[in-house]
């Protein structure tokens, strides 16, 4: 920034009026203005009018999401399984697992491979035969059941125990080994695809998350946020925890992948380490902020929670409860034996682990046949495994048979083909649901498609359906799971818990009341209501308008999922978890940027509009002046046609001279105006306006060096009016003026706004007059006064001034019209004004005696020349001067003065004589104290005080009249001057004569006229009248010498009192002409 | 532990940034109708001249993702008011001087504002002359005062953006106002704007202005 260009911005303090500090940088942005309103395009207003336009640039888009789970439990050469399960959908046993969610004769399976091609595979006993580490164990031939390759938009795989999370030097390892992830990125990327692209990768210790994109998906992913947290040893270590990713879709719709592996264990203390797991999970992740579809940043990074989808998939290790582990086993391994061939190695083995427990679990059964009857505990029909879990399981809670007897029941009944009866009853006792539905975990809105397949967990690796033959014989549990959850899932769950609350309060208030049955009404009423009974699950009844799928994404967009595919695929040996995957439908409203880009272009072209439109404007109207009153005057007074500006004509001292500005709000909405600062520049000075304009707004004033002045609002039709006063009456500004120093020209700036400004030119005509001139200059002056020499001036006052800045800044400028010039022998002003003085003094004081001569002695008032000895010029008897009359009355004498007109008659004449006197005695004192010369100047007056020093350390002590001789002999030097201080001590004289008695009665009997030089000599002497005199005549002499004798400056106050009385003395001299006898 | 992916192709969110632009040149060279053409598309055969400093504002869109807001000062080209155009020009981001191709006298006054702007105004101000009235010489080439090779010479050695434009065929006008837009520093201005619904608009604190001129990186910065 270049040096002088830095301004310093005003200091708060200075800000009164108007609304904020951005307010008095004059162009500076207006930002406190309309920021409520509609029609500013800012940045959010622009966002939002976008967003409420964005079915227009949004396009529904319908994609695949397969979502797998894997525990490999570190099982060398399980990478090798990846593809042909995950990507081309084999390895599930149709036998032992429920294919499809919905009804098989929906049409959306366009792609479901023909079950024609099944029969090609390979069978069991070969596909275990052939098991190694180093290769693929899924059956050859395998079409693959469920959709795969290029009909997936997003393959999110979800690995647990990718390397061996039991191992010290795996959960010490400060860094993940990228070989570890590398081996499965490898094994996907060699399936999928040409064009698919990894999106998202995470890895903590044995969790592994990668999520793959198709081409035409991945082009709309944007904002991918992954995290993980560690909740295993010590709460934080990595080998439990969860990996998760965020991503959005087509810049509308956020999408959340949790991989996790919870805490393992079959106790109790187990089980609520799991729940914890979780809950820290949902604690603990946190995502990158993200830019919204309007554009905004967000402070700070979104939750769990705060997704449209959310997939919770992995290795969440719940068990089956309350169940013998042995029974299960048992139980499943006669659905699964049906795989093989007897007389293969697996089919041996499950016999002989069936033949072992079947004695003693038929022995338990027939004891509780007698106890139980068959019908109540009757399982459900099939067809109810379509549902959704949650109803099934609210549907378990009056099933409190005891446990066992439903599985034995099922060995007896030894119809293993109805694996869907075996898998509900054993559904009852698993953990997760029983959590879920306890609110212990997983509760709030996370749903779980049907389970159709068998547990998961755990087998001989190598096997198809060989449950842990080791010494632990692991009970099967469903580990593994797929779990989603929608926003408005999440929703509804909240919307529930928020009626339960309310419900309990209500209760509590009830029951606080004494009315303690209305409680237990209410439970037998929930006791009657049996959601499973009434057929659809309740939470459906809150969706009133908004369709059954739809689910409104977190920026209204409306989307919509469906789950398709939810299944294990037993059929992969390779570890002694087996795999599972679900396949979701998901539409989302894909943002296409070049409909948005064109609404975009649209929407800020309708703000700007609207802005430019409703901003306000003002039309200001200069009121103009007619010249009626003051016609008079030679020079025309009405404004030049050429100005556009405020022209306040001709201006002269002391006289006021007003203007009017019209505001009008010629807008559509609220205006509001002000005054404001304008830079010093060439013809303005700093400040609101010149120092030289008085200016109201609207009646307020306005000082106007303030730096903001009152602003006005005007609604629209509405109009203020500002006045601009101008009244030279500083004899600072007078002088300026009158030497060109300074010009009545200068621009105000009125601002609206939010609006634009107005520059509002002011311009007068400076009138130059009498005060502040030497004597020199002043007998220079032609009749007809000063007033006729500026007009005969080439240009008038501008042009003059002009010269003189460029002459140069001499102070005396030259005043000389161009020829002969006649000289007066002493300045005519000063002539007219003392005789005017005296004269008018005489006839005030012969009024007085007049008027006052009769009263009676008691109501005797003193004249004020008997209460002030140096009247009229005292200021103590110029009461009124401060009024506006009186500044008005000096103003057109002081005009009179100029135009060498009579004085008296300029003043209006209702102004009572003795203001009139003391008016024109106010003059006076101004004219000798602003002469620059002085009637006495400096220079005479060294040689006066010389000549009196000598004086008075002369022997003899010189006469009065020598003395005056002496002075005077000083002052003939200079005509003019001579003349000028008898004008003034001849009237001074005179006044004093008037004013006291003994003066007066003489005077009264040598008329003589006025203003000639007059000569008098004393008579008696009566000693009262001689003080009154001579007190008169000493506050006189005091009172004009400090006027008529000019000095240097003296320093200290007593040297400054010594040189007054000084001049006063000298003054005397004069005034006591008639004594020197 | 959790490695990062980053899309490529686009950078992420939208990018909003406002800038004060002020017009300044001799009266009568089309400065208002300029502005006039760029906010509303119209021309106007007989405009009164501008008493004061016209106030409006308008929005381009540089691409899908980057829109900038002008807050446009037209200021009145009038001798007279010369002394007050220091209010308009200090704060500015951006200025557009113009002269008139058919007057060659227009063109020092033009030179002698950008001298101004170059030593008073914001010194990272972006500066573009404009030669108006391209009109009047398509219609008859002998009118043109101006060589186009002139003035383009003096703006390439004083660092300005230069078009002749014509508001009334309005050519050039939008490429001039889309020409300066492009040298602004959005990046710098819209990170400062874009905290929030509450923030300030970018690009007009003074104060913060060494700090945003002093980052290098211009507008399309990604940070994959």
């Amino acid at each position: 920034m270049a040096g002088e260009g830095t301004r310093a911005r005003p200091p708060s303090t200075s800000v009164s009026t108007t609304s904020s500090l951005m307010q008095d940088v004059p162009g500076a942005f207006q930002a406190s203005v309309n920021t409520s309103g509609p029609d500013r395009s800012d940045f959010v207003s622009l966002s939002q009018a976008i967003h409420a336009r964005r079915s227009e640039y949004v396009r529904p888009k319908h994609i695949r999401i397969k979502v797998g789970s894997w525990n490999v439990a570190a099982y060398k050469g399980a990478e090798k399984d990846v593809g042909g399960w995950f990507v081309q959908g084999m390895g599930v046993a149709e036998a032992l697992a429920g294919l499809k969610v919905t009804d098989q004769t929906q049409v959306h399976g366009e792609n479901i491979p023909q079950q024609a091609g099944l029969d090609d595979r390979e069978d069991v006993a070969s596909q275990e035969a052939r098991y190694h580490k180093k290769q693929s164990t899924l059956p050859r031939n395998d079409p693959g059941s469920i959709p795969g390759d290029s009909d997936i938009g997003l393959y999110v795989l979800a690995l647990q125990e990718v390397v061996d999370i039991n191992s010290v030097s795996e959960a010490l390892r400060p860094y993940t080994d990228p070989s570890v992830a590398n081996k499965w990125k490898d094994a996907m990327s060699a399936s999928l695809p040409p064009g698919y692209s990894l999106i998202a990768e995470s890895q903590l210790i044995g969790m592994l998350l990668l999520i793959y994109a198709s081409p035409d998906v991945a082009k709309d992913v944007q904002s991918v946020s992954t995290t993980s947290v560690g909740t295993g040893i010590a709460g934080y270590m990595g080998n439990k925890g969860a990996v998760t990713a965020r991503i959005v879709l087509g810049d509308t719709t956020r999408l959340v992948f949790i991989d996790s592996h919870l805490s393992a264990g079959t106790d109790k203390g187990a089980l609520e380490r799991r729940n914890w797991d979780a809950a820290q999970v949902v604690a603990r992740t946190k995502f990158e902020p993200i830019k919204d579809s309007m554009g905004l940043n967000q402070s700070s990074g979104e939750q769990i929670g705060d997704e449209d989808f959310a997939f919770w998939c992995g290795d969440l290790n719940y068990r089956l409860e309350g169940i013998p582990g042995d029974d299960v086993r048992r139980l499943l391994m006669l659905h699964t034996r049906n795989e093989y061939d007897l007389s293969q190695r697996s089919a041996r083995k499950i016999e002989s682990e069936l033949r072992s427990a079947t004695e003693a679990v038929k022995h338990r059964v027939e004891d509780r046949l007698s106890v139980y009857s068959n019908g109540s505990s009757t399982p459900s029909s099939p067809a109810r495994s379509a549902h959704d879990v949650r109803s099934s399981i609210d549907s378990r809670t009056s099933t409190d048979t005891p446990p066992t007897t439903i599985v034995d029941e099922l060995a007896v009944s030894d119809d293993p083909t109805s694996l869907q009866t075996t898998l509900l009853s054993l559904l009852p006792h698993d953990e997760l649901h029983q959590q879920m539905k306890l609110r212990a975990a997983f509760y709030d809105g996370w749903r779980e498609g049907p389970i159709n397949f068998l547990p998961t967990y755990k087998y001989d690796a190598g096997s198809v359906g060989v449950f842990d033959s080791s010494e632990k014989k692991r009970a099967p549990s469903w580990c593994d799971r797929i779990l989603y959850r929608t926003r408005r899932d999440r929703l509804t769950y909240e919307t529930k818990i928020q009626e339960e609350d309310d419900a309990k309060r209500k209760d509590d208030q009830m029951r606080a009341s004494g009315l303690d049955h209305a409680g237990n009404d209410e439970e037998i009423l929930y006791e009657l209501y049996d959601p499973e009974a009434d057929g659809v699950g309740e939470e459906y009844d809150e969706y009133d308008e908004a369709g059954e799928n739809v689910v409104v994404t977190k920026e209204g967009f409306e989307d919509s999922i469906e789950l398709e595919y939810y299944t294990a695929h037993q059929r992969v040996l390779s570890s002694d978890h087996k795999p599972l995957d679900a396949v979701f439908k998901l539409k989302y409203d894909c943002v296409i940027p070049e409909l948005k880009a064109k609404v975009h272009a649209e929407v800020a072209k309708e703000l700007d509009k609207s802005e430019n439109e409703h901003r306000p404007s003002v039309t200001v109207v200069v009121d103009r002046h007619r010249s009626d009153s003051v016609a008079s005057e030679e020079n025309s007074d009405s404004d030049p046609a050429t100005f556009d500006g405020v022209y306040f004509g001709n201006v002269r001292y002391a006289t006021a001279r007003h203007r009017y500005l019209t505001i009008a709000n010629t807008g559509r909405v609220s205006a509001t105006f002000s005054f404001i600062e304008r830079p010093h520049g060439a013809n303005t000075s700093s400040g609101l306006a010149p120092k030289w304009i008085n200016l109201k707004l609207a009646d307020m004033p306005s000082a106007s060096s303030s730096k903001a002045s009152q602003s006005v609002t005007l609604e629209p039709g509405d109009t203020a009016s500002a006045e601009l006063e101008v009244r030279i009456f500083d004899m600072h500004t007078m002088h300026a003026l009158n030497e060109g120093l300074q010009e009545l020209d200068d621009i105000l700036v009125l601002r609206v706004e939010g609006g634009r400004d107005h520059f509002i030119p002011v311009k007068g005509c400076w009138l130059e007059n009498t005060l502040g001139k030497s004597i020199n200059r002043l007998v220079k002056i032609p009749e007809g006064g000063i007033r006729k020499l500026q007009r005969q001036k080439p240009g008038g006052s501008s042009s003059r001034s002009k010269s003189v800045r460029e002459g140069g800044a001499s102070r005396e400028r030259s005043v000389s019209p161009p020829q002969s010039l006649q000289v007066s022998s002493a300045p005519r002003e000063l002539y007219k004004l003392t005789t005017a003085i005296e004269e008018l003094a005489g006839r005030v004081v012969a009024e007085w005696e007049m008027t006052h001569s009769s009263e009676e002695v008691g109501a005797y008032v003193l004249a004020p020349w008997q209460t002030h000895p140096a009247w009229p010029f005292d200021q103590q008897c110029w009461t009124e001067r401060n009024g506006m009359q009186w500044q008005d009355a000096l103003g057109e004498v002081s005009n009179a003065l100029d135009c060498d007109e009579p004085l008296e008659q300029s003043l209006p004449p209702e102004l009572p004589k003795m203001q009139r006197l003391y008016v024109l005695a106010n003059l006076l004192m101004l004219f000798l104290e602003h002469m620059s010369d002085g009637i006495i100047t400096a220079s005479q007056w060294t040689e006066i005080k010389a000549l009196m020093t000598e004086t008075e350390t002369s022997k003899r002590k010189p006469s009065l009249e020598e003395q005056r001789t002496a002075v005077q002999d000083i002052l003939a030097q200079q005509p003019s001057h001579n003349i000028s201080l008898i004008f003034v001590t001849s009237m001074l004289e005179r006044i004093i004569a008037e004013t006291t008695p003994t003066k007066r009665q003489k005077d009264d009997l040598v008329k003589k006229p006025a203003g000639t030089l007059r000569r008098f000599t004393g008579l008696g002497k009566l000693s009262a009248e001689v003080a009154e005199e001579e007190s008169s005549l000493l506050a006189m002499a005091r009172m004009f010498a400090e006027v008529v004798i000019r000095s240097e400056k003296v320093g200290s106050e007593k040297a400054r009192i010594a040189v007054a009385r000084r001049k006063a003395e000298v003054l005397v001299l004069f005034l006591r002409r008639g004594e020197g006898g | 532990m959790a490695a990062r992916m980053q899309q490529g192709g686009r950078p992420g969110g939208a990018r909003f940034a406002q800038f004060k632009l002020v017009l300044l040149g001799e009266s009568a060279v089309g400065k208002s109708s300029l502005v006039l053409r760029f906010v509303k598309d119209q021309f106007d055969d007989y405009r009164e001249s501008t008493i004061g400093a016209a106030f409006l504002t308008q929005t381009i869109a540089l691409d899908d993702q980057t829109t900038v807001k002008f807050e446009i000062w037209d200021t009145a080209g009038q001798e007279r008011y010369k002394s007050l155009a220091p209010m308009y020009y200090r704060n500015a981001n951006c200025a557009v001087v113009v002269y008139d191709i058919t007057q060659a006298s227009s063109l020092d006054k033009a030179k002698s504002w950008v001298k101004e702007l170059q030593r008073q105004a914001n010194e990272n101000i972006i500066i573009a002359l404009a030669g108006n009235k391209a009109d009047l010489v398509a219609e008859q080439p002998d009118k043109r005062a101006v060589q186009t090779a002139d003035a383009e010479a003096y703006a390439r050695e004083s660092n300005l953006l230069f078009f002749e434009t014509s508001a009334k065929t309005a050519e050039n006008v939008k490429e001039l106002f889309t020409a300066i837009a492009k040298k602004l520093p959005i990046e710098q201005a819209s990170q400062r704007g874009m905290r929030g619904p509450a923030g300030r608009p970018g690009g007009v604190d003074l104060g913060n202005r060494q700090e945003a001129g002093g980052a290098a990186g211009g507008p399309g910065g990604c940070n994959c």
